[in-house]
């Protein structure tokens, strides 16, 4: 009996021991009503912020619901100017000397209760971007050789700052091959701070006429290209942001760029 | 009265000795005689002529008629030929030969002949008396428990001195000790599961040297067993350690199986590790994971431990002796893991007689050989393979995505994709595992026994093809396509005994690990008139090697202290590799280090009811340069003779981890890496573990409860940079994630151990949460975590058939959603759509539960015993569709979500041989 009685206490003793430790925090999420932000600013163009709602999972538009009649406010650390919305959901500020390199700017405006805002710094334009070639040919059709450099890309980069190199097709439109039909014309490649990067056929889906931008971009640029967009309900992952209380990005770049032809 | 039980008790302590003499003399006697009479009127006469008992049921046996002349001929041979003339069994146990018409009649016969025997109990002679008054008093004497039949070694076999506290558990190696034993006149007696008891009594002579105790197998149909605190049955715990299982493989076939009888797999039924991860043959021990498992097979670490994705466990259970899990605060003797340890013991092969099986499933064939090669060696041969019917199929495309088309049209597009529309029929890739085992005992002298052991194991999914040439100028085009993984391994051990009470095991152990995966396009373009070759595509590689020595030291000093110590030495090197394009190489990791320690503990009985086990373990780690301390202690407290209090607490640490790297299309990847310090830390692990249980002879009942503190986890990502079209441009980059968690639970265990109904139901209520920065500053409930856990196993033995039922239930499984998402255009102008991913696992999967059911027909020689079986395993009964994880994919930006199930209604049949 009294034996009984120890293993009962000892029950009891260990699930409350269990219960008292199962309080649960509720761990961060953001909120499905956070405003999704798209902003690149480059000197010498107007600013530009445009602003979405989140879309629900089942939608099947390509971007959220435009966000309308908002204070959108952007500072260069001296002055603070307003934005006015151009069109619905697009705020602007065409002053094109407003960006120039080297300021920090921030973006601020109220939404829904949240106070948004988001800093970026104006990089320096790129230096001495040259290309070993005009262009490249590729014989079409074949799988083989895509590994093979045809071109190099360099510039300068002493300080191993972060620089992107976009792949833009101008008037490109044979494929390459039967696969590449339904690929993207566009595409955009890390340097991984390096100060060249050694061109392949891979990029090239079609054949024509190409503009090969190098921008120098800053590191939450880099975070954003970098994330993996994982599918799986056991690996789902925050797609990194710059923005406090919202997503998207809002992030300063200046580009440099060089006509290439791929024939 | 007091006479018959002295005549009774008598009775009993000879037995096990009259047993062995009753099969010689079935063996070495020859009759030549004609028989013409009922078949117990030519038992009565064998009795009568050989002196031998026959037990049987004169109503029944009458009805048989023997006309048959013996010429020569053994009395085995004899009774093997009229019990088989007339459908009956034979089977001898104590000095007593049953004639069975039914199997199941033992038992009963066995009650009547007791009855019958107390009867006439005062006609009896009393047998084997000491011959002598005792000359020797408090000795101590050694030996070893072996079977019989085999010469096996026994572990964890029972050994007692009646009317003395001295009882011992053997170890390993089957070896027993008593000190200070009052006289040589003493009766000892051996248990152990799925044997016949054996009594004997000692005298002068025996007790010069070390006695080899040899037992008989018990009737294989049978489930009961009489003496209190016995093991029998699949599952056994032992009352009085905390949280250890010992598993039986030999009676593996009694439990529903998936094709092969899975040592692993059948741990997961049993509480405190994890029934629901169809996906993993390791366990998830107490909320940890299986990388945190440390498996040791015959002295060596295991790294794989499972073959197709999970779904069976890599060791052939015809080639194991013995499995025991230590699901936490375990001994001194093992480290280097966090969570659990899982030590499984070979075959030595049989030294007696040379037998063969096989088993055939709808998955695989087994085969196995053992025999013994001259008087002081034997040899073990086992070998399984699977072959890609329905069965393997169903189960490799439930976590293998990957099709071929079944022609070779359109070419190029390699991956059809699950329900990829437009390559017409899709077949799975050709794809098959096999795993080899041999073991060579050799007995240099009684002290002295070498044993090289050997193992491998790999999985091959090869879905290599030629493609078409679609264009004219590329002359030949393949697509190399192959993921391989598996071990080799192998180690030699030195048992010697130093003495009556010191003996050792030293081991020299090679283990290696690989996985790779390689999918590459080549071939040869004819470009401007030359012969161009080509290749592009992936080549990721992970290869572990690991060469160990370590040597075990036991010296029990008295009855009632044992101090275990010994040492150990690793050199790990591990390489880790992702090239591109043959050239590029994204990942390249080539690691070495070293490993070496060693460990001392006390076991300790002060009071024959309290045993306390402290212990410490150390390790210098050349990694981080650092000597780490790993104190332990275990003790247990025996109220009375059904009462027992036990707990467990030590500090562990690990050295190496496991990362998987997702892949939804061609199954996840494992991959090993050694910790170093910083980016990797080295994992640290706190146990606080106690329980109580009380056994009968009926039933056992276990309660334990566990906390644990974990610090130094890793999880690992690949991230991917680069959209540009064609594999081209992507570059990787890994990141590790490092984080702390704890566990919590308890665990309530109810069995049933006799009888024709025999089982067990179990109950998990546990919580796992672990905290990594990445996900946040609050602690989340970790993957594996599941909050309730019920199992509810059932066997039932009738005649020559084996029934059982397993149900499982269980929480369902954490995992993360999005809550809505979001698209935004690149710089280069590209969309990307985004989820804004909800809090890490807030969410459950729907509860897991499935029923799965067996049918085993065992076949038996005419002396009773095992020939082999034929059976019907039916996997998921009512075909539930339990979700393993959800997928959530972009297509035209919406979000499609999916659900990725877990096996459904699986049925396989087997036939196992014995001869």
């Amino acid at each position: 009996m009294v034996i009984k009685k120890h293993i009962s206490i000892i029950i009891i003793l260990l699930t409350v021991t269990i219960l008292s430790a199962c309080t649960k925090d509720n761990p961060d999420t953001k909120s499905t009503t956070l405003p999704v932000i798209e902003s690149y600013l480059m000197p010498g163009q107007p600013v530009v912020v445009k602003l979405y709602q989140q879309k629900s999972l089942t939608d099947t538009a390509v971007y959220g619901a435009h966000i309308t009649g908002m204070k959108v406010y952007i500072s260069d650390g001296s002055q603070k100017v307003q934005l006015t919305e151009s069109t619905s959901g697009v705020y602007t500020y065409t002053n094109l000397t407003f960006l120039v390199t080297g300021k920090t700017y921030s973006l601020q405006f109220n939404y829904l209760g949240y106070n948004v805002t988001a800093s970026t710094v104006m990089p320096a334009k790129p230096v001495n971007f040259v290309s070993q070639y005009p262009g490249i040919t590729i014989v079409s059709g074949t799988p083989g050789n895509r590994g093979t450099v045809l071109n190099l890309f360099s510039w300068s980069n002493p300080d191993s700052l972060n620089h992107v190199l976009v792949i833009k097709g101008v008037s490109a439109t044979v494929p390459v091959n039967s696969f590449s039909s339904d690929k993207p014309l566009n595409s955009q490649i890390n340097t991984n701070r390096a100060s060249y990067y050694n061109l392949t056929a891979s990029p090239f889906a079609y054949l024509g006429a190409y503009q090969i931008i190098l921008l120098r971009v800053n590191q939450e640029y880099i975070n954003l290209l970098n994330n993996n967009t994982r599918t799986s309900s056991q690996d789902l992952n925050q797609v990194p942001t710059n923005i406090v209380n919202g997503f998207g990005i809002f992030t300063a770049m200046q580009a440099d760029t060089l006509n290439f032809t791929v024939l | 009265m007091r006479k018959l039980l002295l005549a009774l008790l008598f009775t009993g302590l000879a037995t096990g000795v009259f047993a062995q003499q009753t099969q010689k003399t079935l063996k070495k006697v020859y009759v030549s005689k004609l028989f013409t009479c009922s078949l117990d009127l030519m038992l009565d006469t064998l009795a009568k002529d050989y002196h031998l008992k026959f037990v049987f049921e004169r109503d029944s046996i009458s009805k048989y008629h023997v006309v048959d002349h013996f010429l020569n001929e053994s009395l085995k041979n004899v009774l093997d030929q009229v019990c088989s003339n007339n459908h009956l069994h034979y089977w001898v146990e104590s000095d007593k030969i049953y004639i069975l018409e039914n199997t199941d009649d033992l038992a009963r016969l066995k009650k009547m002949d007791m009855l019958w025997t107390a009867a006439a109990a005062t006609h009896l002679t009393p047998v084997e008396l000491p011959k002598s008054p005792p000359k020797n008093f408090n000795f101590s004497v050694s030996g070893k428990v072996i079977d019989q039949s085999t010469g096996e070694s026994l572990p964890a076999a029972t050994v007692r001195v009646l009317n003395t506290p001295l009882s011992f558990s053997t170890g390993a190696d089957g070896l027993f000790v008593f000190f200070n034993v009052p006289a040589d006149t003493c009766v000892v007696e051996a248990s152990y599961s799925g044997y016949q008891t054996y009594r004997f009594r000692l005298d002068a002579e025996k007790i010069k040297n070390s006695i080899t105790v040899e037992m008989l197998p018990a009737l294989n149909t049978l489930n009961e067993i009489t003496i209190l605190g016995k093991k029998s049955g699949v599952m056994n715990t032992d009352a009085k350690k905390v949280g250890v299982l010992q598993l039986t493989p030999a009676s593996l076939d009694k439990l529903p199986n998936m094709g092969e009888k899975d040592v692993l797999k059948a741990f997961q039924l049993m509480p405190g590790v994890s029934g629901t991860n169809e996906s993993s043959s390791g366990a998830y021990v107490r909320g940890g994971t299986p990388d945190q498992n440390l498996v040791v097979f015959d002295g060596f670490t295991v790294y794989q431990v499972d073959h197709l994705y999970g779904f069976f466990g890599a060791f052939n259970a015809n080639a194991v002796k013995d499995v025991q899990l230590y699901k936490g605060g375990f001994s001194a003797k093992y480290g280097g893991r966090l969570s659990s340890v899982t030590e499984i013991t070979g075959k030595d092969g049989n030294a007696k007689q040379a037998t063969f099986g096989v088993d055939l499933s709808l998955l695989s064939l087994n085969v196995f050989a053992e025999t013994p090669v001259n008087d002081k060696s034997s040899l073990l041969l086992a070998f399984r393979r699977s072959y890609q019917g329905p069965l393997y199929d169903k189960i490799f495309k439930q976590f293998n995505a990957t099709t071929i088309p079944a022609t070779g049209s359109g070419g190029g597009g390699g991956f059809g994709g699950g329900g990829g529309g437009g390559f017409g029929q899709q077949v799975t890739p050709a794809s098959h595992f096999y795993d080899a085992d041999a073991r060579y005992t050799y007995h240099l002298n009684t002290n002295n026994t070498l044993a090289l052991s050997f193992y491998t194991g790999t999985d091959k999914t090869d879905n290599s093809r030629d493609l078409p040439s679609f264009n004219s100028s590329i002359i030949s085009n393949s697509i190399t396509d192959y993921t391989k993984y598996g071990n080799l391994s192998g180690s030699l051990k030195w048992s010697s005994v130093w003495g009556k009470n010191v003996h050792s095991n030293t081991y020299v152990t090679y283990s290696s690990y690989f996985n790779d995966r390689n999918r590459t396009n080549s071939g040869v373009n004819y470009v401007s008139g030359n012969d161009v070759a080509f290749s592009n595509g992936t080549v990721e590689t992970n290869d572990l090697k690991d060469f160990s020595a370590k040597t075990e030291w036991d010296w029990q000093i008295s009855n009632t202290l044992k101090l275990l110590y010994g040492g150990f030495a690793t050199h790990q090197q591990i390489n880790y590799e992702y090239t591109q394009n043959d050239t590029n190489k994204l990942i390249s990791q080539h690691n070495k280090t070293f490993l070496g320690g060693g460990y001392a503990e006390i076991e300790y009985d002060p009071t024959g009811k309290l045993h306390i086990q402290p212990g410490m373990r150390t390790t210098w780690f050349q990694e981080t340069g650092k000597q780490y301390f790993e104190p332990r202690f275990s003790a247990s407290y025996t109220l009375n003779d059904h009462f027992t209090l036990k707990a467990a607490t030590g500090q562990f640490y690990q050295f190496i981890n496991q990362v998987t790297r997702q892949d939804v299309l061609n199954g996840n990847r494992n991959f090993w890496v050694i910790s170093d310090g910083s980016t990797i830390p080295v994992g640290m692990a706190r146990h606080y573990m106690g329980g109580a249980s009380y056994e009968n002879d009926q039933f056992l009942i276990n309660v334990e409860g566990y906390y644990k503190t974990l610090s130094g986890l890793t999880q690992y990502t690949i991230k991917q940079q680069g959209f540009g079209p064609g594999s081209g441009n992507a570059t990787i980059e890994q990141a590790f994630y490092t984080g702390q968690g704890n566990a919590k639970g308890i665990e309530v265990l109810l069995q049933k151990k006799l009888g024709q109904y025999t089982g067990w139901l179990s109950y998990t209520l546990a919580n796992t949460q672990n905290k990594f920065a990445v996900y946040g500053n609050s602690y989340y409930p970790a993957d594996q975590d599941v909050t309730h856990e019920f199992k509810s196993i059932n066997m039932y033995h009738y005649d020559r058939w084996n029934f059982s039922a397993v149900f499982i239930f269980s929480t369902g499984h954490p995992y993360t959603v999005p809550l809505s998402s979001y698209t935004i255009t690149g710089a280069d102008g590209n969309k990307t759509t985004a989820f804004n991913v909800g809090a890490k696992n807030a969410e459950r999967l729907p509860n897991y539960h499935r029923l799965d059911l067996s049918a085993t027909y065992d076949l038996l020689k005419i002396n009773g015993n095992k020939t082999g079986s034929i059976g019907l395993s039916l996997f998921n009964v009512y075909n539930h569709k339990n979700i393993w994880y959800r997928e959530y994919q972009v297509q035209n930006y919406q979000v499609i979500t999916t659900d990725v199930t877990y096996l459904g209604f699986t049925p396989n049949l087997t036939l196992s041989l014995r001869w």
